[in-house]
């Protein structure tokens, strides 16, 4: 059965949310390019929980939103969508840009994260590393750096080549690009923040992602997250729920499991 | 019909890389090499006065072979002291690519006085590939110029020192010494591409506009949508509120001129402005409606243009003197633009310089008949 496709408007803000399952509420927030897509991943997940999965403004079926400048500005956005939602508490994953703004939103309220999945996280600056720049690359070289098994990137595959596909990768780019240009996928501020996060955490990471790799970036994380567990995905590169959906929704469930989920 | 001798002070070379800027390593460039060409390119500028051209053009790009000028200020300081008649336009200053665009204000004004007033002030926001090399975010772009430009034109026109509290800039003391000597301030060119939130934006202010490499078609819709934006705003536009920038060869005979700009013009087409993809078009800076505009009907990358279509759509004017006189009449007749600004490339030093002179003597008396105007009366501000 598809997912519910349901339109939001979160303090004016609209958006484009999809979500199915039951039980207790997981919040799902999407990468650079994953916005408006059920894949594997949610469908698994969505056996156990109800999967919220709500596009980014500017991703998907989400319209730009002009005032999101800033990568706390995403944060702020979804604790609003919480609210809008009546969900005092949810399970929260990220991948990638998700991760970004999920780790961010648990610097700033953990009391309301049950568990918190990262998974291959950007959005810190992690020394002896610099993120190679996406934005400079055609789709060869993306794909090449984020994936590590380039069968997986056909999930994300544009349907065609038609003005609106065109304007809609253009819309998104656009939307990352405001809030992570300069500095490039990272928030100065946060990496010292993330001491903050008192949400269990389990860091999940491709073992060979070349966007964000396991050493530096996911020891990093490891290290800065009090009590953070860390699971390596041996097939995967930047996005093992793309790349491994079937392995990472098992670690997330047993995860949010045997953190007593609310 | 006024000329302006433009240059892009390219280092023209072959190579087989992907691109041309951004990524181009620069141990290709070689510094003694680039002294030389400094130098002719400096020589041909002050001989464009010397052969009766009204301005001189410069301008800013960053990390190429295209164009070796990332200050085009540093260029037009020293025509300043070289030249004593032709008007020098800097077009333009990137000015979203500053940190501090107050410094525009300040060397404008530098410019503008040493000079006794003879500086033109291009207001651009640099071309998409700029943004990768200078690490400023493109989907600010537009917001920066405006602002940048706002800031500018404020600093030249209002007593300092006063604050001024931006979104990008803030400064609580504004006071640039010098003051420009051109009341009430240098005119301002904005050279682009013909998006029309900049069409509106410069026809607003009379500042003069100027389609750089385009063909002839869109420059025809572009200068009518401007005219039209003109009319709007209560004015009708000056001829030379209209102004294009091609590339022109003349020679002996129109086969000579074909040989030549097939080899010396197409190179900045298909070698200068070869470019990584993704360069061309970074996230944000075009509007959605532009990109949309564009993608409906998609120019041309230019290291694809080959010669027939340059030719045929009018990226360039080449021929003999007669030739060359009969196409330049479709930019003075037709799109009734006041001012073509224009480089040439013999191939050589020695050859550009003859192929100015007998431009100079064969094909400009022809377009005199508006001698006697100050092209910058009452335009660019």
């Amino acid at each position: 059965m598809p997912p519910a496709r349901r339109e939001l408007s979160i303090r004016g803000t609209s958006v484009h949310m999809l979500s199915d399952g039951a039980g207790a509420p997981l919040l799902f927030l999407h990468g650079a390019g994953g916005g408006g897509r059920w894949l594997e991943f949610q469908e698994r997940l969505a056996k156990t929980f109800t999967v919220l999965s709500p596009s980014h403004p500017g991703h998907g079926g989400s319209p730009a939103a002009e005032w999101i400048e800033h990568i706390s500005d995403l944060a702020f956005h979804y604790m609003d969508l919480l609210d809008d939602q009546r969900l005092p508490r949810v399970h929260l994953v990220g991948a990638s840009f998700g991760g970004w703004i999920a780790a961010e939103l648990a610097t700033m309220a953990s009391h309301r994260i049950a568990s918190l999945v990262l998974i291959d996280p950007v959005g810190i600056k992690v020394d002896g590393w610099i993120y190679p720049f996406l934005f400079g690359m055609d789709i060869p070289e993306v794909v090449a750096t984020v994936f590590h098994n380039p069968m997986a990137a056909l999930a994300l595959a544009p349907p065609d080549q038609s003005v609106e596909t065109l304007a809609l990768q253009y819309r998104q780019g656009t939307a990352l690009a405001r809030v992570a240009w300069n500095p490039y996928l990272y928030d100065p501020l946060l990496r010292r923040r993330l001491a903050r996060i008192a949400a269990p955490t389990l860091l999940c990471w491709g073992a060979h992602d070349r966007l964000a790799p396991l050493s530096p970036c996911g020891e990093t994380w490891a290290k800065e997250i009090q009590g953070a567990r860390l699971r390596v995905f041996a097939e995967s590169g930047h996005v093992p729920h793309l790349e491994e959906p079937e392995a990472v929704a098992q670690a997330v469930l047993e995860f949010c499991r045997s953190e007593g989920a609310s | 019909m006024k000329f302006y001798y433009f240059h892009l002070m390219p280092y023209v070379m072959e190579h087989d890389e992907p691109s041309s800027w951004v990524t181009l390593s620069n141990r290709f460039y070689d510094p003694k090499q680039g002294q030389i060409l400094y130098n002719q390119y400096l020589d041909q500028l002050e001989y464009a006065e010397a052969l009766g051209w009204d301005g001189l053009c410069v301008n800013e790009h960053h990390q190429n072979c295209y164009g070796t000028m990332p200050s085009p200020n540093v260029m037009a300081a020293m025509l300043v002291r070289r030249t004593s008649r032709a008007k020098i336009a800097i077009l333009g200053n990137g000015l979203p690519l500053r940190e501090n665009p107050l410094r525009i204000a300040e060397e404008i004004a530098m410019l503008d006085v040493a000079s006794g007033g003879r500086v033109i002030s291009g207001f651009v926001r640099g071309i998409s590939a700029e943004y990768f090399s200078t690490g400023v975010n493109p989907t600010h772009s537009r917001e920066r110029f405006y602002e940048a430009a706002e800031l500018i034109l404020k600093a030249w026109t209002e007593p300092g020192p006063f604050p001024f509290d931006g979104k990008y800039y803030r400064y609580h003391y504004v006071n640039p010494w010098p003051r420009p000597i051109q009341t009430p301030h240098p005119p301002v060119w904005c050279p682009s591409q013909g998006s029309s939130e900049t069409v509106e934006w410069a026809a607003k202010r009379r500042f003069p506009y100027l389609m750089v490499f385009t063909p002839i078609k869109r420059i025809a819709q572009i200068y009518g949508e401007y005219r039209e934006a003109c009319q709007r705003h209560g004015y009708t536009a000056s001829r030379y509120q209209l102004t294009v920038n091609v590339p022109i060869v003349v020679a002996e005979n129109d086969a000579k001129a074909a040989e030549i700009a097939k080899k010396n013009t197409m190179w900045v087409f298909n070698t200068g402005l070869r470019m990584h993809p993704p360069f061309w078009r970074p996230p944000g800076y075009m509007t959605e409606a532009s990109l949309r505009r564009i993608l409906q009907n998609p120019p041309p990358l230019p290291s694809d243009l080959t010669f027939e279509q340059a030719d045929r759509e009018g990226y360039i004017v080449y021929g003999s003197p007669a030739t060359v006189r009969d196409k330049l009449k479709v930019f003075s007749d037709d799109l009734k633009a006041g001012i073509v600004c224009s480089g040439m490339n013999g191939g050589s030093h020695e050859a550009t310089l003859e192929m100015m002179q007998l431009f100079a003597e064969e094909v400009m008396p022809h377009f005199r008949e508006d001698a006697e105007i100050d092209e910058t009366a009452g335009v660019g501000r």
